[in-house]
């Protein structure tokens, strides 16, 4: 069900707003990865009457700005205006997704760049050795693909198959989140013209089965070695959820983490240390990542090895917990600041069908989970590891080794 | 200190910041917001990599991560833990003319983060095995910097515009510079740099300013005596010219140029110089990206971006593109700065202000976000009413932007392709 919601800043001269749907990557349909992103680049390529160049006109003449973007799971509109020009930057938002133009000309340019940017980021050896870990964890399945899509795939997407596309934006289940001061009956008329959404759901892709533990080396003429390390695990909506965010938090957030101070403080082996769990509806992937001179690599990986599986072997020392709360607590306040942080997470809990204010659900039960909790969801969840590294030949060689070593080799799951 | 403070007014939704300075001169800016929900702490200090003299290459940076290494009494990490533990945040950062140091924390934590970060940045420990550990740290951030060509590309043109100027020195350093660091020069470079008259301190959010101020008058900064010798002023002896680059694992071509601008104090000046890589390269009714990425489809982006200097600004123009199109690229860039020295009309002029003004105005959405803008502001010794922006763009009119124009001839620019090996 459609929902406008406004977070009120009375007086604010500034509006922000983030018009979602779930239409991200994850339903780029086989044989066509990067299609939802393209469609997002080309919804800002003119609607309505509106040609591109009108379309620029426009909002670059309000001296707005205007974001629209496929990510795994959803896409966004992202606006942020003058408060003055929401009466026409709204209801630019919601013409967009009713009436995007699509013209062929547009579709083959903003392809085309696309297409060079995949071609760019392979300068990016941290972007090699993610996109690698994607495959390991996702495979072609859901999430197993960046959302600017694979080049001879998105190479060769049609127009018309894009219009085809297109036609699923208007969804019955939209969410429309304003923060500012906007007049009353211009969110009424969002509103009625909203409700009137009704297109039918994209069919969901096949979700690829649960990956084997795996090592995954990818050579690059580099000084350094990119280290990665995930694990596929749950959605933003599943219990053990929050469990796993303390453990993210606990490892990799902030320099008091736990591989921050191994790896960098007592190590010194790397300046940029940390993790990464993305909140997604499902399958979340947990990223341990590092990265390190390439003649240290061996020595990364065990101690890499070694926090994996402590994490096993033990529950997390009361103190450890308790700053990993700390953390979460502070990093939920810092991140509500500004009206498009707010709009942002609320949309996105809305689109996920969480409770407005599940967020602050989670902070009460936070203080109920206890080590042995977040133990038993790290026996639950860390199990299979998939690693992936990026780096020059010689040292992949001596990675190989040490994997078969010791990593082949399970943790005794302790139950 | 005898510097006049300019009485400021409430501005953009802000209450007017209060200007003091503590009893040896050193400036403080405090910006008290009833309703924010966050506290923000910046340190700033003249100590940036512009300040290392021959040999120092890398100092800056290199202090800037000793001073997280603990102080006496706080030992290594104790810092991070205690600020972390209380849900906050903290960051720094090296730049040419700057270094500072970073808080956003709840306000609860506003006292002991005036207790510690005032002792950590000022008091660094610099014992021997954290400082040989650290350097592995600097190192690894160099050779990640090093994988990815972009820098390198971005490093050389610097090198090459500026040349024997700081500003073409990289703020990690050197390698053998790096490796010839001892704590001992690095204590020499921190005690000639971080001085009473170099330093600035600037706090955004809900706290008691008196208290605040009795606080920061109790520690450290205010014992802090002011610098032997005036930093340097000199200017950048901008090298024009046109040169190659060929990297390994460079997948796309780029075009960069360069162009000196008035420095970060010409306000003023500046500002239409602003207006100009707005009206050239921002959005994709700007002529450049109109141009080169819009009809001619040459280019996957374009950029134009003026980087504010203390010793004299630069705008940097980056174009990514395929390798075979580069000459093509060249020869339309030089076009649209040929086509612009006939004219730009009002509606162009009109966008580009919106623009400024609204980004402006975006920018100081967070309170992190204002109190940064008050501290440099504050250290530079050039804090004005917030909105004061947004009233020099209204100095700027047609006539008066179009006789800038011939800043933008490609005849004065540092230009530098880079092409795949």
């Amino acid at each position: 069900m459609n929902q406008l919601v406004c977070l009120p800043q009375p007086g604010a001269q500034i509006l922000a707003a983030r018009l979602v749907v779930p239409l991200g990557s994850h339903l780029d349909p086989p044989g066509r990865a990067g299609q939802q992103q393209l469609l997002a680049g080309v919804l800002t390529r003119g609607c309505g009457s509106l040609d591109a160049e009108a379309f620029a006109d426009l909002v670059e003449g309000l001296g707005a700005n205007l974001r629209c973007e496929a990510g795994d799971d959803l896409l966004v509109v992202a606006l942020k205006c003058a408060r003055a020009d929401a009466s026409t930057l709204l209801p630019l938002l919601l013409q967009m997704l009713e009436q995007p133009q699509c013209a062929s000309s547009q579709v083959g340019l903003e392809r085309d760049l696309n297409l060079q940017a995949l071609q760019r980021l392979q300068e990016d050896p941290f972007h090699l050795c993610h996109e690698q870990l994607r495959q390991q964890l996702f495979g072609n399945g859901p999430y197993g693909h960046d959302p600017l899509g694979l080049a001879p795939q998105l190479a060769s997407i049609k127009p018309d198959q894009l219009k085809q596309a297109a036609l699923h934006l208007p969804q019955a289940c939209a969410q429309l989140v304003v923060a500012g001061d906007p007049e009353a009956s211009l969110l009424e008329r969002c509103q009625a013209r909203f409700g009137q959404w009704s297109a039918a759901a994209m069919p969901e892709q096949s979700v690829a089965p649960n990956p084997a533990r795996s090592l995954a080396l990818l050579a690059a003429d580099t000084e350094q070695a990119v280290l990665m390390l995930g694990f596929r695990t749950v959605g933003l909506a599943h219990g053990d959820a929050l469990p796993l965010r303390l453990l993210q938090v606990h490892l990799g957030v902030g320099m008091s983490s736990r591989l921050f101070q191994v790896m960098r403080e007592e190590l010194g082996l790397a300046y940029d240390v940390g993790t990464d769990l993305p909140a997604r509806r499902r399958d979340s992937p947990f990223v341990w990542h590092l990265s390190t001179g390439a003649e240290r690599l061996p020595e990364a990986m065990d101690a890499l090895y070694g926090e994996w599986q402590a994490l096993h072997q033990a529950p997390l020392a009361e103190a450890a917990l308790a700053l990993a709360k700390a953390k979460l607590r502070g990093q939920e306040a810092l991140g509500r600041e500004t009206g498009s942080q707010r709009a942002d997470r609320l949309a996105l809990l809305l689109s996920h069908g969480l409770p407005a204010d599940h967020n602050e659900r989670a902070l009460e039960r936070l203080a109920s989970i206890g080590p042995e909790q977040v133990q038993a969801v790290a026996q639950r969840w860390l199990l299979e590891p998939s690693l992936s590294v990026c780096g020059p030949a010689s040292a992949l060689v001596k990675a190989q080794k040490r994997w078969d070593q010791c990593w082949v080799q399970a943790p005794a799951p302790v139950l | 200190m005898s510097r006049p403070l300019a009485v400021l007014r409430p501005a953009l939704g802000f209450p007017a910041p209060i200007q003091a300075s503590l009893s040896n001169g050193c400036p403080i800016t405090l910006l008290p917001l009833a309703d924010a929900s966050v506290v923000c702490m910046e340190f700033w200090c003249r100590a940036g990599s512009l300040e290392e003299l021959p040999g120092e290459s890398g100092l800056a940076h290199f202090l800037e991560h000793m001073v997280f290494k603990g102080s006496e009494g706080l030992g290594p990490g104790a810092f991070d833990l205690k600020i972390e533990s209380l849900g906050g945040y903290s960051n720094a950062a090296t730049g040419f003319d700057e270094v500072h140091y970073h808080l956003l924390l709840p306000p609860e934590g506003l006292g002991l983060a005036c207790e510690l970060l005032p002792r950590l940045v000022l008091q660094p420990s610099l014992e021997p095995a954290a400082f040989q550990l650290e350097r592995q740290v600097v190192l690894e951030e160099l050779a990640q910097s090093e994988d990815q060509p972009e820098e390198l590309a971005f490093q050389h043109l610097l090198s090459q515009a500026c040349g024997s100027h700081g500003y073409g020195r990289p703020i990690l350093g050197l390698k053998p510079d790096l490796l010839a660091h001892t704590p001992h020069s690095m204590a020499a470079f921190q005690q000639r740099n971080y001085r009473s008259d170099r330093c600035a301190v600037a706090v955004g959010g809900n706290f008691d300013p008196a208290l605040l101020l009795a606080q920061l008058e109790a520690g450290p900064i205010a014992r802090l005596g002011r610098a032997e010798r005036d930093s340097h002023r000199g200017t950048i002896n901008f090298q024009a010219g046109h040169q190659q680059l060929v990297l390994p694992r460079l997948e796309s071509a780029r075009l960069l140029m360069a162009w000196p601008c008035p420095a970060a104090g010409a306000l003023d000046a500046l500002m239409g110089h602003e207006l100009w890589a707005t009206l050239l390269a921002e959005g994709r009714r700007s002529r450049l990206v109109e141009e080169l990425r819009e009809n001619l489809q040459l280019v996957e982006t374009i950029d134009l971006d003026i980087h504010p200097l203390e010793e004299g600004s630069l705008a940097i123009l980056e174009a990514t593109t395929e390798p075979e199109n580069l000459p093509r690229v060249i020869k339309a860039v030089q076009q649209v700065l040929q086509g612009v020295q006939g004219g730009i009309s009002a509606q162009e002029l009109d966008r580009a202000k919106r623009l400024l003004g609204h980004g402006h105005s975006f920018g100081l959405e967070a309170t992190s976000q204002v109190t940064h803008q008050l501290a440099q502001a504050t250290l530079q010794g050039r804090l004005l009413d917030l909105d004061a922006p947004l009233h020099r763009l209204e100095n700027w009119d047609l006539q008066r932007l179009q006789a800038l124009a011939p800043v933008w001839d490609p005849a004065h620019a540092c230009i530098l392709e880079v092409l795949p090996a």
